[in-house]
């Protein structure tokens, strides 16, 4: 299996602005989110980019890739139909290969001297499946992620085999379905934006769109919920950190993660003291 | 020698199985303390929860039921128990208590009064363990943990749904939430197998067939409808509005704390619901927050939530396990509004039903009370199977107990159970509540300790009630509803009878033998529903006769219930119910209409009016303005007419009341100058419960060899024939006191113990009076000359009494009226602080002692603003008097010229032995009237050896001399653990001295003056004690609240205080001074023989 294609989803209301906001990454330079998206995946090896964005919001996102420009394919999902839905429209794009799938608020930041995207590209090539980014979240926070239930891969670390994917669960539903051995109590398995998806899930989501009801929305966990029952789908713990841009105060909490991990780290040590010495 | 142990381990079921009372016949008392010893250090080492209970249950029937056989007989009878002791048991400390008894027991030997402790020691160690147990493995059921690490706002998980949050365009209000759920009603529990130790136990035998119901109370309502209402809906106000509309409650909560505060109000049910369904999750309890930081992250700012219930007028104790269901019933509403259960409307998924079923049983918990497994059966739709399941890999319960804490449901499907099935059923069982509400608590405990014990028996009748379910289940398959009356039938006259006899009544067997006549084979059977008869229940007719039964049953229940209304505790009017087969369970739907359930407005428009337009919220305002339109466009389905009736006063009921109790005052000889005297007194500081006690520099020490004759062993030949001759002419009389109602007995109700039908003997139920007079029979027969019997009354039991001893038709017996009452008072602060922090008394559970703590706090402002020491006068006339003690019975039957007649009668008349209504055993025993008439005194009390409830005082020197000391004059608690000997209050008495006591003689006793003068004199010289009773005050549909109230008394023992009064006291067998004050006694009374000795005691007479 070859990875060398990635969608990103950014058709979003809320989300359709966010890849364009500012940062100065760890070197120092100023860049958008999405640049260092781009940065971040074309350095794990991926070619070509799809990105799935509003209608006639190309132009921005052009600007905004920098030198990534040339490699980007955008689709508009004209009549919105939720995350699923966003995925399908890059279906030519993919067409039949697996591919790298990144959602467009998101910033991440590896603790190794790997990128995150590599993480992961490398752990779908080695066991051919489909392959979901995660990280261990607290119950408080489960609600607004899609979370794993599965069992620890054997001889494998930080890999876990999924039986069950469900969007936002309640703790409820989460300590009745998505324990996973292994884990602190109250912490579950939280999705971290990031997947490798087989074109298994493609024709998943395309069925489960034809039997949506009128006026409902296509999720992408029902789909991975079905890939779990139907074909080997794993869940990668990634030795990194995901920054969500679009919460209230994401955008500097990932500004501070990214300087203070990078040249920059005394200076904002310095000011932030400053700030607390004068408040 | 079977080893106890090994029953206990034993894999082998049969062995397992062997009931102890069985394994115990042949042993002697050396052999049950040595098999004690290796039981106690086995349940030390055991790790396997119910080995370690069974051990002690085994210990607790060992010490209570079979040791005391072999010590008595061994003159072994009499020990001390160290007060040390009983303090950890106060304090719940069990095991530190049971080490303290087992060490004197090494070191003075072992006796009845440390077995009696041990025992209870045991016994409360094995519920609390069971006990412990179930709420770990509440905590632990999976969708449950989490609420218990949430501790902060910031962490509450939860969000609401944001359907809710979409602001209607017509009402310009949040979409309104309603949960409509069914009550349960169950065919066969198998033998009470639904309560949680049972199933964790022996989860193949606990299964339980139940039914979803709707009901409609007839006359009252048109059709069936759920009974349970709720309702959730968002507000435009940062608190928690709690709405319960048949409870006539509502509250605003601001605080996070006050949720926990469950006994502050009514509302505690709706609280324990909003702690269970994770919305303000229990780890949350103390940590100080607002409620609108909670809701600010879960609904957003500035808004709330309002949470409304309504039961469909179903009175308590119906036995259909209301407010469990009410309980499923909120909580689903709260985990569909936060997305913790899959659907926001319709039906539940099953797994969604189990986790609201675990939700339950934890809110249960949390409010301190405890229902059945079976009992959220509500929530779930039709009829079902419900089954113990063993505990697997997976769950919590592995490795602890063999079943799991949550059964599995089989909803029956239309092929096993047919739609004609469902129909005939509903054309066959016509449900009734009978009127009683008791507390089933005691009954749930004797089931479990019969279980444990494997008793002979009860064991034998647990699988003839497993059999009767598979043979229920069977007819339900083949649409056979006569058979399944003629099983429940069975199933509650034979199987539930052998286990519990006080699971029946005599007023539930008097309506089915009323049927049974009635209709012969046309009436197929009863059904009892629930954990006991009385409330709740069913009766299997053929269809072509039930719309007559039901028109029959309605009326004869009342003139039943009025027959025996003063002797059977009912909590209101029988009726009888119209029902249907619930196929929904809990259903719910989302309604965009505002509409509320019935009585919301009308409870809460009140209130906004008062407030002002200016100071209510917009969507108030906009709902208030509704509500306007409503009444003036189509009279508000008589929403105004009752809206009119809340807002504008009318003529007080209470005004009539107090009319009536002054009469009643009048009539009973309440002396108001004594009273205000007592007030001033009580006010002042003068009296109140800590003066009750003897001075602190008193000295109480046990009596010594001499200052008790023993009438247990063998009484001398001359005493005995010295009583027969006095029996044979007729020199003695018995005086029963009854002047009181026996609150503990029926816990307030106001009924006449003396009159309650509580057992069976001879085949029919008999009351205390009944046995009273039996043995008084069986001494005339065997005497040739029947005594004379006088049953004294008070106020509340003087009619009743009268009535019943007119019934007997026996010329011998008379009813001596009461002349003095009281009229209760507010307690003060003061005596409410003493009689709940400064005497010791029994903690309780962790939870339960919360919600005690918080009721305390309630009846504490309660006192406060009622006016301390005011008078008591917010209840039944009758409930605010109170007797005075019964010091004052035989001045009574002076004043009231009852002793003159009877003197008058058999002038030969020398002797009287007074007795208290509960000491069943007291009988003209030849040997203790020839003691006493040998003694040469004035009085002779009867004395036993004390155990550990035999609490209240005891004999002791008190200075050197000695006396009875009442409970309540203790200066030190632990004095009264020294005694050896309990007073009885059972005494002998010279007529003649006694009389010369008050100054008196047969010539005066006509003379009121003199008799007046006397009694006055006398009464002066004894001590008044101030005491706290609690009195039920009882409200809408079964409703009850308990108060305590002040009130005084003078008390007969403290006859031996007087230094003119020449006294002699008896040391009795314990069975014939035993006391039955409790309807918990009722087992063990059975179970040691107690019941067969007094039974044998008695002569039954052809009319009874």
């Amino acid at each position: 299996m070859k990875i060398r294609k990635a969608v990103i989803t950014a058709a979003g209301d809320f989300h359709s602005r966010l890849p364009l906001q500012t940062l100065v990454d760890r070197n120092g330079e100023i860049r958008t989110a999405l640049r260092l998206m781009l940065d971040e995946i074309v350095e794990s090896g991926i070619e070509e980019v799809a990105i799935v964005v509003r209608p006639g919001q190309q132009e921005p996102y052009i600007t905004a890739a920098g030198p990534h420009a040339s490699r980007l394919v955008f689709f508009e999902q004209a009549n919105p139909r939720g995350y699923g839905d966003a995925i399908l429209r890059a279906a030519d794009f993919v067409a039949g290969e697996s591919f790298l799938h990144l959602v467009s608020d998101h910033l991440y930041l590896s603790r190794s001297d790997r990128p995150c995207a590599r993480q992961l590209i490398e752990a779908a090539t080695r066991y051919e499946c489909a392959v979901s980014a995660i990280q261990p979240t607290r119950e408080n926070e489960i609600v607004f992620f899609g979370t794993v239930g599965g069992s620890p891969m054997a001889q494998a670390e930080h890999v876990y085999e999924v039986s069950t994917v469900i969007e936002k669960p309640t703790p409820t539903v989460a300590e009745q379905k998505l324990i996973v051995a292994g884990q602190r109590a109250g912490y579950y398995l939280c999705m971290f934006g990031m997947h490798v998806l087989t074109p298994a899930v493609m024709s998943l989501l395309q069925q489960n769109l034809a039997r949506l009801p009128e006026g409902t929305n296509l999720d992408l966990s029902s789909s991975l919920n079905q890939l779990a029952q139907t074909e080997r789908y794993l869940a990668l713990v990634i030795q990194g950190s995901r920054y969500n841009i679009s919460y209230k105060y994401g955008l500097l909490l990932a500004q501070l993660a990214f300087s203070l991990s990078g040249v920059d780290r005394d200076l904002i040590l310095t000011e932030l003291v400053n700030l607390l010495a004068t408040k | 020698m079977q080893r106890l142990l090994d029953i206990i381990t034993s894999d082998q079921a049969d062995v397992r199985n062997l009931s102890l009372e069985a394994a115990c016949r042949s042993l002697n008392a050396d052999a049950l303390l040595q098999q004690c010893q290796d039981l106690d250090a086995f349940r030390r080492r055991c790790d396997n929860l119910y080995e370690r209970v069974r051990s002690l249950f085994f210990l607790y029937s060992i010490h209570r039921f079979h040791l005391p056989v072999h010590l008595t007989s061994a003159q072994r009878e009499s020990g001390q128990i160290p007060f040390g002791g009983y303090e950890h048991m106060l304090n719940r400390r069990y095991q530190e208590a049971i080490d303290v008894f087992l060490a004197k027991q090494t070191a003075s030997g072992p006796s009845v009064s440390l077995s009696s402790a041990l025992g209870e020691a045991y016994h409360r160690l094995a519920f609390q363990t069971l006990a412990d147990q179930v709420r770990r493995s509440v905590r632990t059921v999976r969708g449950n943990q989490w609420m218990f690490r949430t501790g902060h706002p910031e962490d509450v998980p939860v969000r609401i749904r944001p359907e809710l949050l979409a602001i209607s365009p017509e009402t310009g209000c949040y979409p309104v939430l309603r949960e409509r759920t069914a009550v349960r009603m169950d065919f066969s529990h198998s033998g009470w197998s639904d309560i949680f130790f049972l199933g964790m136990d022996y989860p193949e035998g606990a299964r339980v067939i139940n039914a979803s119901i709707d009901l409609a109370v007839r006359g009252r309502h048109q059709a069936p409808e759920p009974p349970i209402d709720c309702s959730l809906r968002v507000i435009d106000e940062p608190v928690l509005r709690l709405v319960s509309i048949d409870l006539d409650a509502r509250t605003e909560i601001h605080d996070v704390n006050e949720v926990f505060d469950f006994a502050r109000d009514y509302l505690g049910l709706l609280k324990g619901a909003v702690i269970a369904a994770g919305l303000i999750p229990p780890g949350m309890e103390g940590c100080g927050a607002k409620i609108s930081d909670v809701f600010s992250r879960m609904l957003g700012p500035g808004l709330g939530l309002e949470i409304t219930s309504r039961v469909n007028d179903i009175p308590k104790g119906s036995r259909l396990a209301v407010s469990t269901n009410l309980l499923g019933s909120l909580i689903s509403l709260c985990m569909r509004a936060t997305r913790q259960v899959s659907s926001l409307t319709g039906q539940l998924e099953e797994s969604d039903r189990r986790i609201v079923a675990a939700r339950a049983i934890l809110g249960e918990w949390l409010g301190g009370s405890g229902g059945g497994w079976q009992d959220s059966g509500g929530v779930w739709p039709g009829i079902k199977l419900i089954s113990g399941s063993p505990a697997g890999a997976d769950d919590p319960e592995y490795g602890i107990s063999r079943g799991r804490l949550m059964p599995q449901h089989h909803v029956f499907s239309r092929s096993e159970v047919s739609d004609k099935t469902r129909q005939l059923l509903q054309d066959s069982l016509v449900l009734v509540h009978g009127g009683m509400a008791q507390n089933v608590g005691p009954i749930l405990e004797m089931v479990t300790e019969k279980y444990l014990l494997r008793s002979e028996k009860e064991w034998a009748a647990r699988q003839d009630a497993i059999s009767i379910l598979d043979q229920i289940t069977q007819c339900l398959k083949t649409g056979d509803i006569p058979g399944v009356g003629r099983l429940t039938n069975r199933n509650f006259f034979e199987p539930l009878q052998a286990i519990i006899p006080w699971c029946s009544n005599a007023y539930t067997e008097r309506l089915v033998e009323e049927c049974r006549n009635a209709y012969g084979s046309k009436f197929h059977g009863f059904w009892m529903l629930g954990g006991m008869a009385g409330g709740g229940m069913g009766f299997i007719f053929d269809p072509s006769v039930k719309r007559e039964a039901m028109d029959r049953l309605q009326p004869r229940m009342v003139e039943v219930k009025r027959s025996m209304e003063s002797s059977v505790p009912f909590a209101m009017d029988p009726v009888v119910y119209d029902f249907a087969i619930n196929d929904n369970g809990t259903f719910a739907e989302l309604r965009h209409d505002a509409a509320m359930p019935q009585g919301y407005h009308s409870l809460l428009v009140p209130d906004w009016l008062r407030k002002g337009l200016q100071q209510l919220s917009p969507m108030t305002r906009r709902e208030l303005e509704r509500v306007g339109n409503a009444c003036r466009d189509t009279g508000g389905d008589h929403l105004a007419a009752r809206l009119i009736q809340r807002i504008l006063p009318s003529t007080s009921k209470e005004a009539k009341q107090s009319a009536r109790l002054d009469d009643l005052l009048r009539d009973n000889g309440f002396d108001p100058i004594a009273h205000e005297q007592l007030r001033e007194d009580l006010k002042s500081g003068r009296l109140g419960l800590a003066q009750n006690r003897l001075p602190a520099t008193a000295t109480i020490e046990d009596v010594v060899e001499g200052d008790v004759i023993d009438a247990r062993g063998r009484i001398s030949q001359s005493a005995i024939e010295a009583g027969q001759r006095a029996l044979a002419r007729g020199e003695v009389a018995v005086v029963t006191l009854a002047a009181g109602v026996g609150s503990r007995w029926t816990q307030g109700a106001g009924v006449v113990k003396a009159l309650n039908p509580f057992c069976r003997m001879k085949g029919e139920w008999r009351s205390f009076l009944d046995i009273h007079f039996a043995k008084s029979r069986a001494v005339g027969q065997k005497y040739g000359m029947p005594p004379q019997h006088v049953v004294t009354s008070g106020y509340l039991t003087d009619k009743p009494l009268r009535d019943a001893v007119q019934k007997m038709n026996q010329t011998e017996l008379r009813v001596s009226k009461g002349a003095t009452v009281g009229l209760r008072m507010v307690p003060t602060a003061r005596d409410l602080q003493f009689a709940w922090e400064e005497v010791a008394q029994q903690v309780l559970d962790p939870q339960k002692e919360k919600v005690r703590t918080s009721l305390r706090a309630a009846l504490m402002n309660w006192a406060r603003t009622s006016g301390e020491a005011s008078d008591y006068t917010d209840n039944l006339p009758l409930q605010c008097l109170h007797p005075v003690g019964h010091w004052y019975e035989i001045p009574n039957m002076i004043r009231n010229g009852t002793l003159l007649q009877m003197i008058n009668e058999r002038p030969q008349l020398k002797y009287l032995m007074l007795h208290n209504i509960d000491t069943l055993g007291a009988s003209l025993d030849p040997g203790c009237l020839g003691l006493h008439i040998e003694s040469g005194a004035d009085l002779s009390f009867e004395v036993i050896c004390r155990r550990l409830d035999d609490r209240g005082g005891g004999l002791a020197r008190v200075d050197g001399r000695v006396r009875l000391v009442e409970g309540l004059a203790m200066p030190r608690e632990e004095d009264e653990f020294q005694l050896t000997w309990y007073n009885t209050l059972t005494t002998w008495i010279d007529l003649d001295r006694l009389l010369a006591i008050f100054d008196l003689t047969r010539e005066t006793l006509a003379d009121s003056k003199a008799v007046d003068a006397a009694i006055r004199n006398l009464a002066r010289r004894l001590p008044s004690y101030i005491t706290l009773k609690d009195v039920k005050k009882r409200w809408g549909h079964g409703q009850e609240d308990v108060f305590p109230v002040s009130q005084f008394e003078k008390l007969w023992g403290d006859m031996t205080a007087l230094n003119d009064v020449q006294c002699a006291f008896l040391g009795v067998p314990t069975m014939r001074g035993r006391q039955l004050k409790d309807p918990a006694q009722l087992d063990g009374w059975m179970r040691d023989g107690s019941a067969a000795y007094v039974e044998s005691l008695c002569a039954w007479g052809p009319t009874e």
